[in-house]
């Protein structure tokens, strides 16, 4: 992708050829982490504050907060910490959590052992999902149990274990990465407590996406006025994209502000833009056209960027045909623990199914807008909400594409552009 | 004291008691399961959320503060 205006931060630069830095390499990069902050001496947390970090997992909560909840949540109710790094990617079109460990591990180690330094903790868990991104994690763990220059670590010690998950789309989900941290299995779970009082077999958890972690240990080398230097002014810094163009996929780092037409390149005029992931929204193209990639920009649009999933879609592909595969599998990927998300989203996969092949009547939509307001904000987690901010943006971008449908198909074939496989992501587009 | 009513999704089975109990605050969508109203129970209801919370068979509905 060389037209996109890469910033190279977190991942390697891309004229260098190095595909994974090792710890020689990522002490060469990026030095190590000072050890006033590493020590705790200097709290990264009002770091993290001063440069408004935010969650890069697709809630995108701001860190600081967190890792405060987590603090009190230890003095008000007692018991050891844990650190959980979320490295479960679930989304089958989001590859960027993965690339991350897989090229830069040490960052998210660095970055975990930061933020256990901030709420006290001396364990941590590393939830992964992607095989390769597992194994770049461990081997990064014991390069670190390896090194003869332990001194440029040197801080509290903090137990670090890698936890395998199978890549399922809700396993991601923060109180299913909970669960899977204590050895259940990784579902939502409902709670009526919040994660940083009672997380982990009910001890104050942080969970914390594995970019996220990868930014603060970038804060912590560049200091805040470093970090500022690119990024908006309410939003600093760089975020990881897993971009899909028709014929390519890739995983860059951009700062945060790129006008999302430089991340699409000279790809021509896209048809359908797709924002923020399956739990994203929709944008024609004239729309895509002027947005902007931030929080701000997205919100100025109606959606987010969620987990930094962008699908570009070419004029030749009827954005609904393409979806349609999307819902089915988003409805197939509830966990079937909540009867509103077991049903409601089976009912508005079939209606979408009927709307993208023609056969869906004129009440069908009706129907389909009404079961989109039923199913929100009725379930353990925020899968049914996702799903339904798919949907409605979809039909609210392309009304004229729904309009017609509703009579008849539109002829254009799939084109299968939106992976439904885990691991279909890189490499194999249509 | 301020109450509200919450739905474990995870327990819920659709058996509808709830919304028999408590019509004031709870309905049914199109599969049986309650669409339970939003903000505080008022006052003169709580004796009637708490009837349908103990009359739950899944234990899936709560009243907390």
């Amino acid at each position: 992708m060389t037209n996109c205006p890469w910033v190279p931060r977190l991942l390697p630069d891309p004229g260098l050829a190095v595909d994974r830095l090792g710890l020689d390499d990522h002490l060469r990069v990026h030095g190590p982490v000072p050890s006033a902050l590493r020590s705790g001496e200097h709290d990264v947390v009002g770091l993290a504050d001063e440069v408004n970090l935010r969650g890069r997992g697709g809630a995108g909560f701001p860190f600081a907060r967190k890792a405060r909840g987590v603090r009190t949540g230890r003095d008000e109710h007692g018991g050891a910490p844990l650190v959980v790094a979320n490295g479960s990617e679930g989304e089958p079109a989001s590859r960027k959590d993965a690339e991350l460990l897989r090229r830069a591990p040490h960052l998210v180690l660095d970055g975990l052992v930061l933020a256990a330094v901030a709420v006290g903790a001396r364990e941590a868990r590393l939830v992964v999902g992607d095989p390769a991104a597992r194994r770049s994690a461990q081997a990064a763990l014991h390069e670190r149990r390896q090194h003869d220059r332990p001194w440029k670590l040197r801080g509290p010690r903090v137990r670090t274990t890698v936890v395998a998950v199978q890549d399922r789309f809700v396993a991601g989900e923060s109180s299913a990465v909970v669960r899977a941290s204590a050895g259940k299995p990784p579902v939502p779970a409902f709670s009526l407590t919040r994660t940083a009082a009672g997380g982990v077999n009910g001890r104050p958890t942080l969970v914390s996406n594995v970019e996220t972690l990868a930014q603060l240990a970038v804060l912590a080398r560049l200091g805040v006025s470093g970090y500022r230097s690119v990024g908006t002014t309410d939003e600093p810094g760089t975020t990881l994209l897993t971009v899909h163009l028709p014929g390519r996929s890739d995983v860059v780092e951009v700062a945060l502000g790129t006008a999302l037409t430089d991340v699409l390149g000279a790809t021509g005029r896209p048809g359908a833009v797709l924002v923020g992931g399956y739990h994203g929204g929709w944008l024609a193209g004239r729309t895509a056209a002027s947005t902007v990639l931030s929080r701000a920009g997205l919100d100025a649009v109606g959606w987010t960027l969620g987990a930094g999933v962008v699908v570009a879609l070419p004029d030749s592909a009827c954005p609904l045909v393409e979806a349609a595969p999307v819902v089915r599998f988003l409805a197939d990927e509830s966990a079937g623990q909540c009867g509103p998300c077991v049903h409601g989203l089976a009912a508005i996969a079939s209606a979408v199914t009927a709307l993208a092949s023609g056969t869906a009547g004129t009440g069908d939509v009706a129907k389909l807008r009404r079961w989109a307001g039923l199913v929100a904000g009725r379930g353990a987690c925020a899968h049914p909400d996702g799903v339904v901010r798919f949907v409605s943006s979809l039909l609210g971008a392309f009304p004229t594409e729904v309009a017609l449908h509703q009579h008849h198909a539109c002829g254009r074939l799939a084109h299968g552009l939106l992976p439904v496989q885990p691991g279909q992501a890189l490499g194999e587009t249509a | 004291m301020s109450r509200r009513l919450h739905v474990d999704w995870t327990r819920c089975d659709a058996h509808g008691l709830c919304a028999e109990l408590l019509p004031e605050l709870v309905e049914l969508d199109d599969w049986g399961y309650p669409v339970v109203a939003d903000g505080e129970v008022p006052e003169p209801l709580v004796g009637h959320a708490r009837h349908a919370v103990r009359a739950c068979p899944q234990l899936a509905l709560l009243l907390r503060g």
